[in-house]
């Protein structure tokens, strides 16, 4: 039993923080001022930047152009680069995370070797498509359809919500099939479609601005009698697309639960050096409990969170029966987490927390789709957490 | 990083587990009751070996390592066995008898070690005083030199297991003026002059562990029994109480454990409005509620318990985090276990009622919630 990291793992990370700070987070700002015509263009060339330190290869095969990271490792990149630029963290998540691993774990030795240098070397951009308007949580209720129509396939639909796809190269689409026809039938009901940019009949609407994640480019995709051939399906047409989904939104609720860390860290360490510096009545707000508790408190979360999340990285990695289980705790304690992390540190600059401009500011905003993306705290409690065990101590 | 226990350690775990809920939780709740000491349950966690796992067996212990005395800990909890007595077993242990271990000499390990691994003495640890609780370093109990001996005198409150102890590790200052600098440790024993135990207090929870005062009136005490030289006994007093935020702490993984199941079944069988009520979402989220409590707790713990295998002895940090959460999370959870039962919940005969009760201890023995707060905001603002 041994909680530290390797010797590699520390030796990533500090590299990592190290990047982050002198590269990553100085875009953060002007990120989060979510210029329409900008954001998009200073956010591909994030990419670039983490191609070329080798970090957006992380988590793939090496055949690729992946560096081949295990499950913390890649933890420990999402959560220093969240703490530098959440946004980037996110974009960067869903292409080659979302995107990427959807390729890794089902596509075709030909799908692979087509899109997946590309994702890995930041020429490309993948974004992942599969919530709508009517189908959040509830994801059995989209209303994407694929018609087998002689040897193609028409698809017909709008998804929303989609990380990345202003600046997409690549679209991967959960679509209903029509196969499934009853109870149990679902996991056969839907397909995941590979479209690349310009394919006919697909198209974005235009960008969305958003609480927060601001730099993280966001928007309509509408697929209006797309036609595709067969070799668009992801996978050798097993059309498991629910199975498919629910084993990526395992994967996101891990990362995004890191994403959650960096957040809070970053919070933390703008807390501790405001406590540090400002002063009230004569003495450094620190030397106050309800500062310096509130210190104490975010130390704790923030820790444990981290802690909880590796742990479910590692069982996920092992194929533990409580794999899901763990992710999901993880994801519920380092979401809410966060939004109280925030809080907290907004609450400890007090007037000048409240300004654009400060760190802080932001990743109040940010904090809060922590809870949203990727699985709500709701839905994990019920469904999930609570569901397990209920079943198990049943009579 | 690696999360997992060895076989030896699950099978280790069962076996507590099964002996425990067979010989020793039927026991508890009438050991809660009457707030008495069970000698009976102590004598069946000795014939387990339960009360001497971490001492090597050259000294009448098992020699296990601490990741596999908190899993017995978890057990025992999980079992049902009462949290008094649990936190008996606990202070006897790591308090007293690791306390010896680790900074006694030859003689005074082969002295003690052997009868309180077996359980036939039984030990505690007396810091605490009337005056001094969180700010430790003001214990006002005083040791004077007189030739070969020291002379004691003062009192001491809360001390779990004093009215039963055979052996008593005790904290006095040899010098006011070198404040925490002349804090030393004793051994005292039973029966010495001078030295009593006031009456049991009656208490909230952790009620089967019998806890009162020790009264010190011009008790001798030879040099053979200064415990880890004249002024090192704050360092000790350090070590110590992290055992409190830590080992200490397993039973309640395994009663948070036993909680969560109890709750589950009551939730699948308890009809309200022509339904089980695991279907309404209300119950749902305290249950999972209990259950992400539990891998919390239980990382936090087996994360300081690895860390001391693996040869790191102090890991204040990391037990100030455990501590905290422990305490004050813990203590909603089982708030939370009374709510999932209603009015059955604030029935004695129901565990969860007790383990309310014990739950309050966690953030205040030990060290505050406050105290772990002042020593992470310390450590976070003189970075």
């Amino acid at each position: 039993m041994d909680y530290e990291f390797t010797e590699k793992q520390k030796r990533l990370r500090r590299a990592i923080e190290q990047f982050s700070d002198s590269e990553i987070a100085s875009k953060a700002s002007i990120l989060d001022q979510y210029e329409k015509g900008t954001v998009g263009e200073l956010m591909k060339e994030r990419f670039i930047k983490l191609a070329q330190a080798g970090y957006l290869s992380i988590g793939h095969d090496i055949s690729y152009g992946g560096t081949d990271l295990d499950l913390v490792s890649q933890c420990i990149v999402y959560e220093a680069i969240a703490k530098a630029c959440a946004s980037t963290a996110l974009s960067v998540f869903a292409s080659v995370g979302l995107v990427g691993s959807s390729l890794k774990l089902f596509g075709t030795d030909v799908q692979k070797e087509q899109f997946l240098p590309g994702l890995l070397n930041g020429s490309l951009i993948g974004c992942f498509g599969y919530s709508e308007n009517d189908a959040g949580s509830d994801i059995l209720n989209i209303g994407t359809t694929a018609r087998k129509v002689r040897d193609k396939w028409v698809i017909n639909g709008i998804k929303d919500l989609v990380t990345n796809a202003p600046i997409a190269d690549l679209f991967i689409v959960l679509s209903l099939n029509g196969k499934g026809s009853g109870p149990g039938e679902e996991t056969k009901a839907m397909t995941f479609f590979i479209l690349p940019k310009g394919t006919d009949g697909l198209r974005v609407e235009d960008s969305i601005d958003t609480l927060g994640f601001r730099g993280s480019p966001l928007g309509k995709v509408h697929l209006e009698n797309c036609e595709v051939e067969e070799s668009f399906i992801l996978g050798k047409g097993e059309e498991r697309g629910l199975d498919q989904v629910t084993r990526i939104l395992d994967f996101a609720m891990i990362m995004m639960s890191s994403l959650c860390v960096g957040i809070s860290m970053g919070c933390l360490e703008e807390a501790v050096i405001r406590a540090k510096t400002r002063k009230a009545f004569g003495n450094t707000i620190g030397s106050y409990q309800e500062v310096g508790f509130k210190l104490a408190d975010m130390f704790t979360y923030s820790d444990l969170g981290r802690l909880l999340t590796q742990r479910a990285a590692v069982a996920m990695e092992s194929n533990e029966k409580e794999a899901r289980m763990l992710a999901s705790c993880a994801k519920v304690f380092t979401s809410e987490g966060a939004t109280k992390i925030a809080s907290w540190a907004l609450q400890i600059f007090g007037g000048h927390g409240y300004i654009k401009g400060e760190s802080v500011e932001r990743f109040y905003r940010d904090a809060k789709l922590g809870e949203i993306a990727f699985g709500t705290p709701e839905v994990l409690r019920t469904s999930i957490i609570a569901k397990d065990i209920l079943d198990r101590f049943s009579n | 990083m690696d999360f997992s226990f060895t076989d030896e350690q699950k099978m280790f775990r069962d076996t507590v587990y099964r002996y425990a809920k067979e010989e020793i939780a039927p026991l508890s709740e009438e050991a809660d009751l009457k707030s008495e000491f069970s000698f009976e349950i102590w004598e069946k966690l000795g014939a387990m070996g339960l009360l001497g796992l971490p001492i090597p067996e050259e000294y009448g212990g098992q020699g296990a390592d601490i990741v596999t005395c908190c899993l017995a800990g978890e057990a025992l909890g999980h079992a049902g066995v009462d949290s008094g007595m649990t936190m008996s077993l606990g202070a006897h242990i790591y308090l007293c008898a690791m306390n010896i271990y680790y900074n006694g000499t030859e003689e005074q390990k082969k002295k003690y070690l052997p009868d309180l691994a077996s359980g036939r003495w039984i030990g505690c640890m007396g810091l605490t005083e009337p005056e001094a609780g969180s700010d430790a370093a003001a214990i006002r109990t005083t040791a004077v030199k007189r030739g070969d001996k020291y002379i004691l005198n003062g009192s001491k409150t809360f001390i779990t297991n004093a009215p039963v102890s055979d052996v008593m590790v005790v904290y006095a200052n040899l010098s006011k003026a070198r404040k925490r600098e002349g804090i030393t440790a004793f051994i005292l024993e039973k029966g010495q002059r001078g030295l009593s135990t006031g009456k049991p207090f009656h208490k909230m929870g952790h009620r089967a562990s019998c806890t009162s005062e020790i009264f010190m009136e011009d008790v001798e005490v030879s040099k053979e029994n200064c415990l880890g030289g004249e002024g090192n006994g704050w360092r000790m007093a350090l070590e110590s109480v992290e055992w409190d935020r830590s080992t200490l702490a397993s039973p309640g993984i395994g009663s948070l454990l036993y909680s969560l199941e109890l709750c589950a079944k009551h939730a699948n069988t308890r009809i309200a409005f022509n339904r089980p009520i695991k279907e309404f979402q209300a119950i749902q989220h305290k249950i999972a509620d209990i259950k992400i409590c539990l891998e919390v707790c239980k990382l936090a713990v087996y994360r300081v318990a690895a860390s001391k295998d693996n040869g790191i002895r102090l890991n204040p940090l990391q037990a100030a985090v455990t501590k905290l959460y422990m305490g004050d999370v813990g203590f909603e959870r089982a708030s939370d276990a009374v709510q999932i039962f209603g009015g059955y919940g604030l029935m004695h005969e129901y565990p969860v009622e007790r383990y309310l009760r014990d739950a309050k201890l966690v953030s205040i023995g030990g060290g505050s919630s406050e105290v772990m707060k002042l020593i992470l905001s310390r450590m976070l603002l003189n970075q």
